[in-house]
């Protein structure tokens, strides 16, 4: 009966509650796991209101919106049901076609930028260069800056004769149109968005670089390993889960883009940067199309649903092995 | 000596100096925020350095905030995060002391329940989440802004895995000596978890006084806006000149910086960088 590793009784409470009873000899046994049942049962009435919470405010909403997506509805009338006509208008729509690849593209574009900056920047602040806390500090204000601020910033930025341009210019690249024409305007969005969530996914990086034992680092040496043998067989393989995760959270984040593009470009020029939140919005409340919108939802609740189940396996994967 | 003296140069020229520039690279935006919203509109656009004020021009910003109702947006703001980041904070603590340190029946469902919701951020859910708040008569109201966002999943998971580490022991050590499961929460747990607080306060007040969307869709009436979007609205017009643009996108930056700053220590250990060198 007793727990392989006593970690994991602490963390379930069952070796603190044998001790409990071991200092209380004089319950009887029945009233003794009866008063241990209870106590556990404080958790359900502690998690009660967040999911009462969650019920109201998300499982309902969104089985409504996956029943919305099936009717016809502009909140003027009652809504009625038209089955999968929703879809079928959407899969006519090019518009529909571009947010799409537009969202996939950005996420796929971010994801990955994101990932190695990181990477980059917490390794470098990993060094015991002097001054690099200092850097990583100040780095991570563009993750605290709003984001409405940082919108106005970079479009000003972006402009033909902005700060950016003049910087390439200096360099001698010249003058790109960022915002304005139809293939840059996506890679913009791209840079901000990397700009604002590098530094943040550089300190979940960190953690788990300072986590790695430093005897890891002694031993390798000892057998010779020079700095970049290190970094290829100690570092890497240990950040690989760290990494994963970096990758699944900031798809989960990019998924949801809506505001960068909305202020820097309006979805434009043309339809270039469109991305699937802006276009459930325009479609709910411009045009009042709710079930169309709720369409919309539902396919944007897909590829959020791909990358949250790779978070869960990683998860479930994580919370198996601290019981192992 | 001298040797050591040597690496150490070495290292600041190899490291320090690259590193430095890299910085510098990040924060030239927020530079160029800062020194443009003291900039005179006429020197803004002479020159790729013209947002480098040589005079001072700190009357953009009374300018600015007489310009829209700024005043109001920035208390609204100020109210609907306050609200959001105590409601993530007392849900979160909650539900992640439950999930912790109790195995009730379905406990592991309940935490896969609470994940699923990550799935499920507003801009997935928009418009039923409108439709919800809506029926509930809240569209142009403070419980309708606040409380969509008032539980997110994250806080919850933080604190159950912070208060995962917490040895059971202490628990029930106060158990036996008669105190109850809140007292035991608020007296024996929250002082150890202090770090993750921090970063739980911080998201949520960070992605509250940034949340657009939501205040977007549900306030139509100028007095309820939050200054997000009177500042995208002023923005909009490109009559508006930058600079003043500026000043009050630097107003809306002070807050969460000055948080970061009363946050600093117990949020380095909250991100698991009690022991970084440099």
């Amino acid at each position: 009966m007793q727990p392989p590793n006593p970690s994991v009784a602490d963390r379930t409470g069952i070796l603190a509650g044998r001790a409990a009873m071991i200092v209380r000899p004089a319950m009887p046994v029945r009233r003794r796991a009866h008063f241990r049942r209870r106590i556990q049962l404080w958790g359900a009435v502690f998690v009660t209101p967040t999911l009462l919470f969650f019920a109201v405010f998300k499982y309902g909403p969104m089985l409504w919106a996956m029943w919305l997506s099936l009717n016809a509805y502009d909140m003027m009338s009652a809504p009625h049901f038209i089955g999968l006509g929703n879809y079928r208008s959407l899969m006519a729509d090019p518009i529909f076609w571009h947010a799409l690849s537009n969202t996939l593209v950005y996420i796929a574009g971010s994801t990955t930028l994101i990932t190695l900056v990181a990477l980059g920047l917490a390794l470098a602040v990993n060094s015991a260069v002097p001054g690099a806390r200092q850097c990583m500090m100040l780095m991570y204000l563009t993750n605290l800056m709003p984001i409405i601020a940082v919108c106005l910033v970079w479009r000003f930025l972006f402009l033909p004769y902005g700060l950016v341009n003049e910087l390439l210019h200096l360099v001698g690249i010249g003058r790109i149109d960022w915002l304005t024409s139809t293939t840059m305007a996506m890679p913009a969005i791209i840079i901000v968005t990397v700009w604002r969530f590098a530094p943040y996914f550089m300190v979940v990086f960190l953690a788990s670089l300072l986590a790695i034992p430093a005897d890891y680092y002694e031993a390798a040496e000892l057998d010779g390993a020079g700095a970049v043998s290190r970094f290829r067989h100690v570092t890497l393989p240990l950040l690989a889960p760290m990494t994963f995760f970096v990758i699944v959270v900031s798809a989960l984040l990019c998924a949801r883009i809506f505001l960068m593009p909305y202020v820097m470009t309006g979805g434009g020029p043309g339809n270039a940067t469109r991305v699937l939140s802006m276009l459930i919005y325009e479609t709910g409340f411009s045009y009042l199309k709710m079930g169309r919108a709720a369409a919309i939802s539902v396919v944007l609740f897909g590829i959020m649903l791909v990358f949250t189940l790779a978070q869960m396996r990683l998860f479930l994967r994580a919370e198996q092995s601290v019981s192992r | 000596m001298t040797r050591g003296r040597r690496t150490r140069l070495r290292r600041i020229l190899l490291g320090t100096v690259p590193l430095g520039v890299v910085t510098f690279f990040f924060l030239l935006p927020i530079l160029w925020m800062a020194g443009t919203s003291f900039q005179s509109n006429a020197k803004l656009f002479q020159s790729g350095m013209g947002w480098l004020p040589t005079v001072l021009h700190p009357d953009n910003y009374p300018k600015a905030l007489a310009a829209a109702n700024f005043g109001r947006y920035f208390l609204n703001s100020g109210i609907v995060s306050l609200a959001v980041t105590v409601g993530n904070l007392v849900f979160g603590v909650l539900a992640g002391y439950g999930l912790a340190k109790f195995r009730f029946p379905g406990h592991r469902l309940v935490l896969l329940l609470i994940l699923t919701t990550l799935m499920l951020p507003l801009e997935v859910t928009l418009v039923p989440t409108f439709l919800v708040v809506h029926a509930l008569g809240w569209i142009n109201t403070y419980q309708g802004m606040v409380g969509p966002l008032l539980v997110d999943a994250f806080g919850v998971f933080l604190m159950r895995q912070s208060m995962l580490a917490i040895p059971s022991d202490y628990m029930e050590a106060a158990r036996i000596d008669g105190a109850g499961e809140l007292r035991i929460l608020l007296r024996i747990m929250l002082p150890q978890c202090i770090p993750a607080l921090a970063v739980l306060a911080m998201f949520a007040f960070r992605d509250s006084w940034d949340q657009f969307l939501w205040p977007l869709t549900i306030v139509s009436v100028d007095h309820l806006r939050t200054y997000p979007l009177g500042l995208a609205q002023f923005g909009e017009d490109f009559g508006n000149p930058p600079t003043q643009q500026m000043a009050i996108a630097v107003l809306a930056t002070i807050p969460v910086f000055l948080l970061f700053a009363v946050l600093q220590r117990a949020l380095t250990r909250g991100f698991g960088l009690g022991g970084i060198k440099g």
